[in-house]
């Protein structure tokens, strides 16, 4: 994994994981309040209901004539009673306090009493809180949380995974194409300063022409991978020129300035240009759609193999006789930086960039092509 | 009405027990002789007086007004009860002394000194 992918994927965790790990905190923590609430009615209902029963017994206390009247002593539920001025009377709550006295360890319920039995107004009830069923509900819910955060945790590091995998696929992909961009540059650049040395260091000579021409072909090659990186990087800036173009004589133009190139590879050049042929398009673009398509053709063609280029009102066609393409790769090859045979130099953008101009103009693009034969790429200039 | 006579029985059966603790003097004089002559349970009447007003001063005004000037109204006892008994002249005890006898009367029959806490 990369430094930044991980620094990435590091923060997405830590603000997924914080947000949730507040998320859950809150819902527990309403949630416990909540159960903890109905644990202490459940335990002060219990209260409400012994109060009830002795009730009961002050007034079988106060009907009654025995020498000593006594007063019942539960051992959990303990009692007192106050007259109507909140004095206190007698109880099993000890020591005596006052009927406004609270201890936080307890619970306490006050009933009124009438008519006064044993003088009584006031019925206080008090128990300890049973911190028992609070204490499993504290541990039930630290249990959930932790499990909610070993299950969201794996979960976010899953999730976290996916949504930087198209991050990752872009950096492999860039660094790909970094890899090749120096590649690519370095031959044709290589190339014309060892031809300006041979120059400089054999002088003037007839074998001059082919040091020049190799300058040449370098140079152009040069200048068209400047112009395919230009068009794919300024391409969303750049504003089209919609003209009357004449095709028949834009590829004539391009046959005539690749023709060092398909002269080097010693192949087999068949035009077939139809005359007066015009399209209304960006002349820019008319170059990059027969630029590509050439190149390709020659780039990807057998030594001392046959380049046909077609010209006509219905389209533009190239065929080469080159080492083709696999099926596997047909639905593929026009994706950005996708190339399907590494043997030969370039980005892998030609084809992208070809795609691009074809839907743009709304053209339709064919390529028929069969491993080790050769590739027909047509564009029709109208859908049918 | 045969209620009240019934409870009237009863009670006269637990006059005896309770009026035969040694009282003061004077509450002996001003009202239980009386009281154990018609056979009223004083203790009853002061658990009706406890039931009715919860606090010694309270019972204390109470008493003290109905013996000043008996009246129906101001009396503890249910209607029935002055269809068998009549009802009583007013004390011509001075009022301090009144007033005294009244919480002798009181102490006597004190429901906290009867109170004890179960044993568990």
């Amino acid at each position: 994994m990369l430094r930044s992918e991980k620094r990435s994927l590091a923060r997405f965790l830590l603000i997924y994981l914080l947000s949730t790990f507040l998320l859950f905190s809150l819902a527990a923590w309403m949630f416990y309040s909540s159960a903890k609430h109905h644990l202490l009615n459940r335990q002060q209902e219990v209260l409400k209901y012994r109060s009830e029963q002795l009730k009961s017994t002050l007034r079988a206390l106060h009907q009654s004539n025995a020498k000593e009247l006594v007063y019942p002593n539960d051992p959990v539920v303990k009692s007192a009673i106050y007259d109507v001025e909140k004095k206190y009377i007698f109880g099993s709550l000890q020591p005596p306090q006052s009927l406004e006295y609270r201890d936080e360890e307890r619970l306490y319920d006050v009933a009124k009493i009438e008519p006064y039995y044993l003088g009584a107004a006031y019925l206080l009830v008090s128990k300890t809180i049973d911190h028992a069923p609070v204490a499993q509900l504290q541990k039930n819910i630290l249990l959930f949380m932790i499990g909610a955060g070993i299950f969201f945790t794996i979960l976010g590091f899953y999730l976290g995974r996916l949504f930087i995998a198209p991050m990752r696929e872009s950096i492999e992909r860039m660094n790909h194409f970094i890899q090749d961009t120096t590649h690519e540059l370095n031959t044709p650049i290589s190339t014309i300063l060892t031809n300006i040395e041979m120059i400089e260091t054999f002088g003037n000579r007839e074998e001059q022409s082919e040091e020049l021409k190799r300058i040449e072909i370098a140079s152009k090659t040069l200048s068209r991978i400047y112009d395919d990186l230009t068009y794919l990087n300024l391409n969303h800036q750049y504003h089209r020129q919609i003209v009357r173009l004449d095709m028949s004589r834009l590829v004539e133009e391009r046959m005539v300035y690749f023709s060092a190139m398909a002269k080097a590879k010693g192949l087999h050049t068949v035009l077939d240009i139809d005359p007066q042929v015009y399209v209304e398009m960006d002349r820019n673009d008319a170059f990059r759609l027969v630029d590509n398509l050439i190149s390709n053709a020659i780039k990807y063609n057998k030594p001392n193999g046959r380049l046909e280029v077609g010209l006509d009102n219905k389209g533009f066609r190239v065929k080469d006789t080159g080492v083709g393409i696999r099926k596997e790769d047909m639905d593929t090859i026009m994706q950005r930086f996708k190339r399907a045979d590494k043997s030969e130099g370039g980005f892998g953008i030609g084809l992208d960039i070809v795609s691009q101009v074809v839907k743009s103009y709304g053209f339709e693009l064919g390529i028929a092509s069969q491993e080790h034969k050769g590739t027909e790429v047509s564009v029709r200039w109208k859908k049918a | 009405m045969e209620k009240s006579i019934v409870w009237m029985v009863l009670l006269s059966m637990f006059v005896s027990a309770s009026e035969s603790r040694e009282t003061p003097k004077t509450v002996q004089d001003a009202c239980l002789s009386c009281h154990v002559r018609q056979q009223i349970p004083s203790e009853l009447i002061y658990r009706r007086y406890l039931m009715k007003y919860s606090t010694w001063d309270r019972i204390e005004k109470a008493m003290f007004a109905y013996l000043k000037e008996p009246l129906q109204s101001r009396s503890i006892m249910p209607q029935q009860f002055f269809l068998k008994f009549p009802m009583k002249e007013a004390a011509e005890t001075e009022e301090k002394e009144l007033r005294r006898e009244i919480r002798a009367y009181l102490e006597q029959f004190d429901i906290k000194k009867k109170l004890v806490l179960e044993k568990i």
